[in-house]
């Protein structure tokens, strides 16, 4: 049984598939799956053909994929906008039609013709655009129309200017150059795509027109709700596609120099199995430069090493159609079920044993009913007071999940302000030697308020860990801080995997997903002092000032930690097994510490934690709100000396004030008690305690 | 198979979902606005004899004196009560656990009904056919009646109903193989209906026929009503993390062998308050209070059904109230009594003057 135990154990630490849900969660997944797909591609290719890799065939691929994505970036920012473009082959072949009009009939100068054929692709587009974008017309049925409408102008005007265009070479340098030179061993035309679409990526990814495109295709209406010009912005996307598209065929004209009947036929069902190929998604709102362009390599190296094989024409259309519909499928279906497939795989349990305590004929958690008559304050007014702390003139302090710090001023507390408005839910709180509140702010960060109630940050990021996939340096769930005598500031993050409202369900992994952080005002440096903790939560410095008590909430465990002096980085247990999960700790008065339970061990609970793969698959097969949670309906407080000896246990019988209690501190006689869940706080008198005892006397030696 | 099933089973007896709780059982909070009219730890299986209301608590046999709202002791048995019928001209049926059924209420006394022993111990319920006649559901033969949920969490299928002559002291079987039979009902033409708890459904025992199956809840007794249709009880409110426990041998084997009955995971009479309870995570209160839809382990919920067992109108407690755990109900004159065991008090619900939704 042990054995299988520690197999459990070893299987469920090294091997737990965590980083499956973590690669998931990252936002490059959806680039990197192209990616697989193209060096498969290549590895095939270049098994079957030989010399696929050569120097001469990389060169041309590199011109071809010049004109090729330029095209495959038009159709990128036209899906990306929420619509289609089916008539980039025609409009294609027009401006090739136009440049050699331009260069070959006319004898115009480069920069004229290009003029032209700029402006002869913006017409296209910005009629696309107009009739899609203005008259709001289905961008299917109209690019189809234009598609057949530009091929017809085409045809009609080719074979009159055909032996025009074959019977002269335009006097260029600059024309010449542009086919055929280079750039430090690099075609021109890849260097202009190359420019070009680092533009349009840094304009789809951070900048405004960028965000505003993703944001019409993503979600038209809100978009339209948000103050977003959608029928500009959609109109500007065709434009902008036919500029490109009009790019492209001027690099064509100046790589050939001439045109023939079949230019730009079947170049849209090439172009959009490479866009859908690099993961831009038909609905529109999805999809990077990146990912076009691998999309439009793969489709490349596909097609050529097609041709190298000498398969017929109609074949590699066939394959090609194809693969298109196998990418359409497989977009639709992972842009639908990514969410589902993550929230299967994201949570990932440990083995956790938790020793059962020994229940003794004394046992001093015993149920009692001491909370019974409890003062309530701020009921229904306070949401979420996770903790609670009060300052030199006896006002009361709490943070709420409206993102606010409030406070109920002395003496009855009926009367309640808000002190600071913050943005995010504070959770534990602190008064700095010099009056100022430091709180951690869940999802943002630690944060001061100043007495005056102005808010600045203190820090919102740590080292980032070598081998975790989730960027672990922003801190996603900072819980609860302490301040040592020289300043430094040490606070715990409860987990580096959930984000604050899901607090809870890091219970069901039951792994050291937390750490302690230090930030030392005086370098400004925040640094992690211990990793893998299971969701450290509360913290409280020693009276020695060179040590620390932090709990373990799941691990049911309050632990001590030398920061400083001669023990320095030593680490110990000073309780262990609690029948409960510990949270917040705070001193006490006649050198004590006051400890909150949030909740209550359940043997169903606890047995579970025995199981990883039970709730693995519990979390994979019943919905969120069945799963089985630690009870935390029922909490208490209890009160320990230094060495953890349990001095007195406080319990609300009937769980109706406190069910949980996530935080305790002792004022002048009263203890006060906050829960992150609750709609109130409490206070009781204690009876047998120093009536005058302070917090800020305990630490600064003043009241 | 069990490894296949479990990759691959998603319906019939592998499916972990649980029919909603939509239409005509839409929860309400009926059974917290009714009238309590009596207090009573335990309370659970009502009958009527000779127009009489009585009810076990414990092992106590009470009749109820409506008028002033009172329960007068009848009888101490000794040891808990399992079930009680009553017949039309004042016959009782008393089902004792580890004793067996006992019959009285004629003015002479009680006497044992010879029983094999093996049905003694988990007689769930009990109907008089006629005045001599009385048919019982065993609700299983491997656990007691106070071990029910060891016989849920064991798959248990060892049920069976049987139907007693009194003069001869004749037992035959009329079925067997059932998942905890919990309710007896006679249909217009004489047939014996049963609640099949485990399964969740109304089966026919005699010709095995499946009247109302998918039920949300396991129900519990069955009762006539006014207009020749029926009442049932359903006591506890099916979970998909039951489901789920019921699936997975290798953690319900370690929880049935470790950890005591009342804190295991699956449906219960009533929620308790203690510490060491599941707890599953749309249950937490939030903001001083406990959510309706919470995934409780117990609710109540009364169900009336039509003579074709169609389902009409329910009643209900849900997580957030208190009226937990019914497993009995009687309808007199219009006026629905309704025992929750769970909070141990007897309601009454007027029934006049409201439309059948």
């Amino acid at each position: 049984m042990a054995g299988r135990n520690a197999l459990i154990r070893f299987r469920y630490r090294y091997l737990s598939g965590r980083l499956v849900g973590e690669v998931l969660s990252k936002s490059w997944i959806d680039a990197a799956i192209p990616v697989v797909a193209l060096l498969v591609t290549i590895g095939i290719m270049s098994f079957l053909i030989p010399g696929l890799l050569g120097a001469g065939h990389i060169a041309d691929l590199a011109r071809q994929l010049a004109e090729f994505g330029l095209i495959a970036l038009a159709l990128t920012i036209v899906i990306m906008s929420g619509g289609i473009d089916l008539s980039v082959g025609s409009m294609f072949a027009l401006c090739v039609l136009a440049a050699l009009v331009g260069m070959n009939v006319l004898g115009l100068p480069f920069p004229t013709a290009l003029a032209i054929t700029l402006a002869a692709g913006s017409a296209c587009g910005l009629l696309n655009g107009v009739l899609i974008g203005y008259l709001r017309l289905r961008a299917f049925i109209t690019t189809l129309v234009t598609l057949v409408i530009f091929r017809a102008l085409y045809d009609i005007v080719f074979p009159r200017l055909a032996s025009a265009i074959v019977g002269s070479t335009p006097d260029s340098a600059a024309w010449d150059y542009l086919g055929f030179g280079k750039v430090q061993g690099l075609p021109v035309s890849f260097v202009i795509f190359a420019v070009i679409a680092v533009a349009i990526h840094v304009t789809l990814s951070r900048l405004r027109p960028g965000w505003r495109l993703r944001a019409v295709g993503g979600a038209r209406r809100s978009a339209y709700n948000a103050g977003i010009n959608v029928k500009r912005t959609v109109c500007l996307a065709y434009v902008t596609s036919g500029l490109l598209t009009a790019i492209a065929a001027f690099l064509f004209s100046a790589r050939l120099g001439s045109t023939g009947a079949d230019t730009g036929i079947g170049l849209e069902i090439a172009v959009l199995t490479a866009v859908v190929l690099g993961g831009v998604s038909l609905g529109g709102g999805r999809g990077s430069v990146g990912g076009t362009i691998v999309g439009a390599t793969l489709v490349l190296i596909l097609t050529n090493g097609l041709i190298r094989l000498s398969t017929p024409g109609s074949v590699n259309q066939l394959l090609l159609g194809v693969i298109l519909i196998l990418a359409v499928l497989f977009d639709a279906k992972w842009v639908k079920n990514r969410g589902k497939i993550l929230s299967k795989v994201y949570v990932s349990p440990a083995y956790l044993d938790l020793p059962e305590q020994a229940r003794t004929k004394d046992d001093p958690f015993a149920l009692n009913d001491r909370l019974r008559d409890v003062e309530l304050i701020g009921l229904g007014a306070v949401e979420g007071p996770e903790d609670v702390v009060l300052d030199g003139q006896d006002n009361l302090y709490t943070g709420t999940r409206h993102g606010t710090i409030v406070r109920f001023l002395a003496p009855d507390y009926v009367r309640s302000e808000v002190f600071a408005r913050i943005g995010g839910h504070p959770l534990g709180l602190a008064f700095a030697e010099n009056g100022d509140l430091l709180t951690c702010v869940g999802g943002m960060g630690v944060y001061r308020v100043s007495p005056e109630g102005a808010v600045s940050c203190v820090t919102d990021e740590t080292n980032r860990s070598w081998f975790s996939v989730i960027d672990d340096s922003r801190l996603r769930l900072p819980d609860d801080l302490d301040i040592a005598p020289d300043g430094r500031i040490f606070f715990s993050e409860a987990t580096i995997r959930y984000e604050m409202a899901d607090w809870i369900l890091d219970a069901l992994e039951g792994r050291g997903n937390g750490r302690l952080i230090c930030h030392d005002p005086a370098t400004g440096r925040t640094r992690t002092v211990l990793g893998g903790l299971i969701f450290p939560n509360g913290i409280t410095i020693c009276r020695d000032g060179q040590s620390l008590l932090f709990a373990e909430t799941w691990a049911c465990r309050v632990s001590r930690y030398w920061f400083d002096g001669p023990h320095k980085g030593r680490r110990e247990v000073v309780l262990a097994d609690l029948p409960g999960y510990p949270d917040n700790i705070n001193r006490g008065a006649n050198g004590t510490y006051w400890i909150a339970l949030l909740g209550l061990r359940t043997p169903t609970f606890d047995l579970a934690m025995r199981k990883p793969a039970f709730r693995r698959r519990m979390a994979r097969r019943i919905a969120a709100d069945e799963w089985l949670f630690p009870n935390v309906n029922r909490g208490c407080v209890m009160r320990i000396a230094e060495n953890g000896a349990v001095l007195d246990v406080l319990w609300d019988a009937a769980g109706e004030n406190h069910p949980s209690i996530t935080s305790t501190c002792e004022h002048k006689g009263y203890l006060y008690f906050g829960g992150v869940s609750n709609n109130r706080i409490g206070r009781i008198r204690l009876p047998d305690t120093d009536p005058a005892w302070t917090a800020q006397r305990d630490y600064w030696g003043r009241t | 198979m069990g490894f296949l099933s479990r990759i691959f089973g998603r319906s019939g007896e592998d499916g972990l979902s649980v029919p909603p709780m939509d239409g005509v059982f839409k929860p309400n909070s009926r059974l917290d606005d009714a009238t309590r009219i009596l207090d009573l730890p335990g309370i659970d299986n009502l009958a009527l004899a000779a127009g009489a209301l009585h009810c076990s608590s414990a092992d106590r046999l009470l009749r109820i004196d409506l008028q002033a709202g009172r329960a007068n002791n009848l009888r101490r048995f000794g040891r808990p009560i399992t079930a009680v019928a009553g017949s039309p001209r004042g016959r009782l049926a008393v089902a004792v656990e580890g004793i067996g059924v006992e019959i009285g209420g004629e003015g002479n006394g009680w006497r044992l009904l010879r029983l094999e022993q093996r049905y003694a111990d988990c007689i769930t319920a009990a109907l008089f056919v006629d005045e001599e006649t009385v048919a019982l559901a065993v609700g299983s033969q491997a656990h007691a009646m106070s071990a029910w949920k060891r016989d849920l969490m064991s798959h248990g299928a060892s049920g069976a109903v049987i139907r007693h002559r009194i003069p001869t002291g004749t037992t035959d079987i009329l079925c067997d193989g059932l998942a905890f039979p919990y309710g007896l009902a006679l249909d217009a033409g004489g047939n014996l209906l049963v609640s099949e708890s485990w399964r969740h459904r109304i089966v026919e025992p005699q010709s095995r026929a499946v009247q109302l199956a998918d039920l949300p809840a396991y129900p519990a007794r069955l009762s006539p009503a006014g207009d020749g249709g029926y009442w049932l009880a359903l006591f506890a409110p099916r979970r998909q993390l039951t489901e789920f426990v019921l699936r997975e041998s290798d953690y319900r084997r370690e929880m049935m062998a470790t950890i005591p009955p009342e804190a295991w995971i699956g449906p219960d009479f009533s929620s308790g308050n203690d510490g060491s309870l599941p707890l599953q995570a749309g249950s937490v209160r939030q903001m001083g209070s406990m959510k309706p839809w919470a995934p409780s382990r117990s609710h109540g919920m009364v169900v009336r059904l039509d003579r074709t067992m169609a389902p009409l109108e329910s009643y209900h407690s849900r997580a957030d109230g208190r009226m937990h755990g019914i497993a009995s109900v009687v309808e007199v004159d219009d006026v629905l009594y309704a025992a929750s065991r769970g909070a141990g008090t007897l309601l009454r619900l007027d029934l006049a003057g409201e439309v059948p939704a």
